[in-house]
Parts: C-alpha cells; sequence; structure tokens
C-alpha cells in the first residue's frame, strides 16, 4: 500500500515538474526575445487577409454527436479493464462456473456493439 | 558516479535523489529524442524523395535541429490581440503537462522502471488525454478559424481513435492479466511464451493505425493539414509556443512507440544486447513505420477518418477482443 502511494505521489511530483519543464522555454523565450511593432504585429493569420468576424460562431453539429456516442463508448471501455484483470481466474471459476466471465463479457460486448449498429442505423456516421 | 549518487543522498534523502535522476534522465530522454526525431524526420524523407535533406552543420546536418532550437528561441513570443489570453499561453503548457509521467511509466529494462504503477496502462491513457485538452485550448483560445477547425478536429480524430487504441490493448490485457507494463513485458518473456504480436497481429495492427492518429501523424494529420488548414490548431503560434508543442508531440509519439514495444514485441525482451538497448531499438522502429507512413500513404478526409475508425477499426478490435476471450476460455 506504501509502495503504491508513493507511485502516485511520484507521478503527481512529475506533474509538478511538467508545469515547470514546458513554461521554462517559454519564458525564457519571453525574456530575451526581440520586440517589434506595427499595425498588423497583433493581427490574427488568416491568409494573409484581414480576418471577417470572430471565429468563435456556431458550428456543424456533426462533432458533437461524435463526441457523445464516444462519451457512451470510452465508460464502457473502462469498464472493461477490470474484467480483463480478473478474467479466467480459477478462484473466480470455482465459485461461479467455467463460462460466466465469457458470457457476461459477451453480453456487455454485444450491447456496445449494438450502440454502434443504432448509431450507423440512425445515420451518425454519414456526413453531410 | 556511484560516490557522487551516495552523496547527494545523504544530502537530499534517498527519495529526492532517485525523483532528481529520474527526472534529468526523462527530461533529456525528452530532448533528444525531439531532435533526434526532427532530424530523422527530414532525413528519411529526403531518403524517400531521393534528396540530400539537411547537410549543412554537423556531420549530416545533425546540428540543424539545435540550432533551429535556439532561433526560436531568439523568436519573438507574439500574443495576437484577439486571442483568449490565459487559454493562449497555458495551451502549449497544458499540451507537454503529462509528457514526464507518460515517459516515466515506461518500462525500460527490468530494473530501469522510473514509476512501476500497477495500473500503467491505464494511467498512460488517462495521462494521454491531457494533452488532448491543450490541443483544443490553443485551437480555440487562437480566435481563429483555421486553428478552431483544427482543434476540433484533433478533439473528433483523437476521441474516434481512442476507443480501438483501448481495445486493441485490452486483448493484451485479457492474456496477460494485469495492467501493469512492466508485468505483461514478463508474462511475454518467462518460459518461452513469445512475444504478443504472435498471438495478437490483428490487435497490433490496430494499435498501430489508432496510434499513428492519436498522435495527429500522417496520413491522419488533419488536424494541422497544411494544404488546408495553414497550420491547424498552432497557427497563431509563434517562437517557442510552437516548439513546445512540437516537444509534446514527439514525445507522445515516443510514448505510444514504447507502449506498442512493451505490450506487442517484448519491450527489453532481446539476445546479446542490454535491455534499454532493445527497447530504444523496438521504439525507433516502430517509430521509423510512423515516418514511412507518412511518405507512404495521402492524407484522408474526414469523413474517411471517421468512417474507418467507427465502421471497421472498432467493430474490428470489439471481434478481436470476444475472439481472444473465447480462445483463453478454450486453451
Amino acid at each position: 500500500m506504501d509502495s503504491m502511494l508513493s507511485q502516485y505521489g511520484t507521478v503527481l511530483c512529475l506533474l509538478l515538474v511538467g508545469v515547470l519543464f514546458g513554461a521554462a522555454p517559454l519564458i525564457i523565450n519571453f525574456l530575451i526575445s526581440p520586440r517589434s511593432s506595427g499595425r498588423y504585429r497583433d493581427q490574427i493569420y488568416e491568409s494573409g487577409m484581414l480576418p471577417v468576424g470572430s471565429a468563435w460562431v456556431k458550428f456543424g453539429i456533426a462533432y458533437y454527436l461524435f463526441a457523445l456516442i464516444f462519451v457512451a463508448f470510452d465508460v464502457d471501455v473502462v469498464f472493461l479493464f477490470p474484467v480483463a484483470l480478473i478474467y479466467d481466474d480459477p478462484q473466480l471459476a470455482a465459485s461461479a462456473g467455467k463460462w460466466r466471465d465469457f458470457t457476461e463479457i459477451g453480453i456487455f460486448v454485444g450491447i456496445l456493439s449494438l450502440a454502434i449498429v443504432y448509431a450507423y442505423r440512425k445515420g451518425v456516421f454519414r456526413w453531410q | 558516479m556511484p560516490a557522487l549518487i551516495a552523496a547527494l543522498e545523504g544530502m537530499l534523502g534517498t527519495w529526492l535523489t532517485q525523483f532528481l535522476l529520474g527526472f534529468t534522465a526523462l527530461a533529456a530522454l525528452i530532448t533528444l529524442n525531439a531532435m533526434f526525431m526532427v532530424w530523422f524526420e527530414r532525413k528519411v524523407s529526403a531518403w524517400v524523395q531521393g534528396r540530400l535533406g539537411p547537410m549543412e552543420h554537423g556531420p549530416q546536418g545533425t546540428l540543424q535541429t539545435l540550432l533551429d532550437v535556439i532561433k526560436l528561441l531568439g523568436k519573438e513570443p507574439i500574443i495576437p490581440a484577439k486571442v483568449d489570453r490565459t487559454t493562449f499561453i497555458l495551451a502549449p503548457v497544458v499540451a507537454f503537462l503529462p509528457a514526464l509521467v507518460l515517459l516515466s511509466l515506461l518500462p525500460y529494462s527490468e530494473d530501469l522502471v522510473f514509476t512501476n504503477a500497477e495500473s500503467g496502462i491505464l494511467l498512460v491513457f488517462a495521462f494521454g488525454g491531457v494533452s488532448l485538452m491543450g490541443v483544443f485550448m490553443g485551437g480555440w483560445s487562437s480566435n481563429n478559424k483555421y486553428a478552431l477547425l483544427g482543434g476540433v478536429r484533433a478533439v473528433s480524430q483523437n476521441i474516434a481513435y481512442e476507443l480501438p487504441l483501448l481495445l486493441s490493448t485490452m486483448a493484451v490485457v485479457l492474456s496477460a492479466g494485469t495492467l501493469n507494463i512492466s508485468k505483461i513485458v514478463q508474462v511475454q518473456t518467462a518460459g518461452g511464451f513469445g512475444w504478443f504480436f504472435m498471438y495478437q497481429p490483428l490487435a497490433l495492427i490496430i494499435y498501430i493505425i489508432a496510434a499513428t492518429a492519436e498522435t495527429n501523424r500522417a496520413p491522419f494529420d488533419i488536424p494541422e493539414a497544411e494544404s488546408e488548414l495553414v497550420a491547424g490548431f498552432h497557427t497563431e503560434y509563434p517562437a517557442m509556443g510552437f516548439a513546445v508543442f512540437f516537444l509534446a508531440e514527439y514525445t507522445y509519439m515516443f510514448v505510444v512507440c514504447g507502449v506498442g514495444a512493451a505490450l506487442f514485441l517484448g519491450g527489453n525482451h532481446g539476445p546479446w544486447l542490454p535491455g534499454p538497448c532493445w527497447f530504444l531499438i523496438k521504439v525507433y522502429f516502430l517509430l521509423f513505420l510512423m515516418v514511412m507512413f507518412r511518405w507512404t500513404f495521402p492524407r484522408l478526409r474526414f469523413d474517411q477518418l471517421m468512417d474507418l475508425a467507427w465502421k471497421l477499426l472498432i467493430p474490428l478490435s470489439l471481434a478481436n477482443l470476444m475472439v481472444t476471450a473465447l480462445v483463453i476460455k478454450l486453451v
């Protein structure tokens, strides 16, 4: 348990150090770089023309549907990881029968696949 | 060297010394890998196209990247007027943030593992997702239509290919019975079991395709497709902001190839040479494959990209998972 905590402690420390390691080049760059000025210096770069309007506008919902299926899927896939860990465990086989875990994985993945079939039939994957 | 380490341990304590040593090694790995990969990629592309590539600085142009970095350090970091300032400045840092953690989870050899976490693979995917947030922050905050499109494309592409990536590794996890990357390597090396690519060839192919897409590499480089989006999500980033994005990208290439080498190719296992050498050889072999993809396949259109993931790779990897589960039961 102690070693497990220290593992995640190390991960946390590495994240903190990662911030510094990522920010350091930016800060050095900011300190030593030259400064320029000019009328169009602070413009957004779009094809060398003056940009028309803001980029923060509403746009196609197709991306949103993909995101929605993904959320459903990804959570389900995460549930598969613990199953993969105890799959074909002799203890489990002794208490619940040899094919129990396979059947349950089958049902789970089957329902997952149905989700894809449903989205397919509903035309989510048809790009407009 | 051992005397120096002992002296450091006396001063700072064992944990801090190990942490600092590990951090130094990982930082060196990140920097050297990125510099090598930029040079390597340019050399391979030159070789494919019958050119020489960088030749001017150092033998075969090996110092070219180093000089490029120094040049970028001296460039002005312009922050355009209409961007979302905080998000804009933070984006490259967020994209780079998990790089150290991800590298620390890879098994370089039996005893050279920085954080030997029990849930290693899960951590790799969890932290891998953080960098995507950095990419999207960069794309959105730029207030640039090309950058926004690049960011949105990066997100939908990454979430589409995250699933085959997870499902193909799941087949390996199912066979190995552990999430610990070092233990998965041990399973492959123990008692003539053999490397997992022999049992999971389909999973390896799906993994490589999905990993290429996850790192936004050609032919899946539509988030930064030069010919349509200028430079995609990092269009507005000059100087070091741009460089940090690229540092992150090359580090993730190393990470996905490292996980692939550990899961499918036996990690540090191999004759004659010491473990870390084999690990690096396998990782760079996979990286060479990824570089060659770029010069072999044309870029996919967005709907083709989504079709490939949702209609082919995900069903295939689900089927592969079920077949694996069945075979484990039967054997």
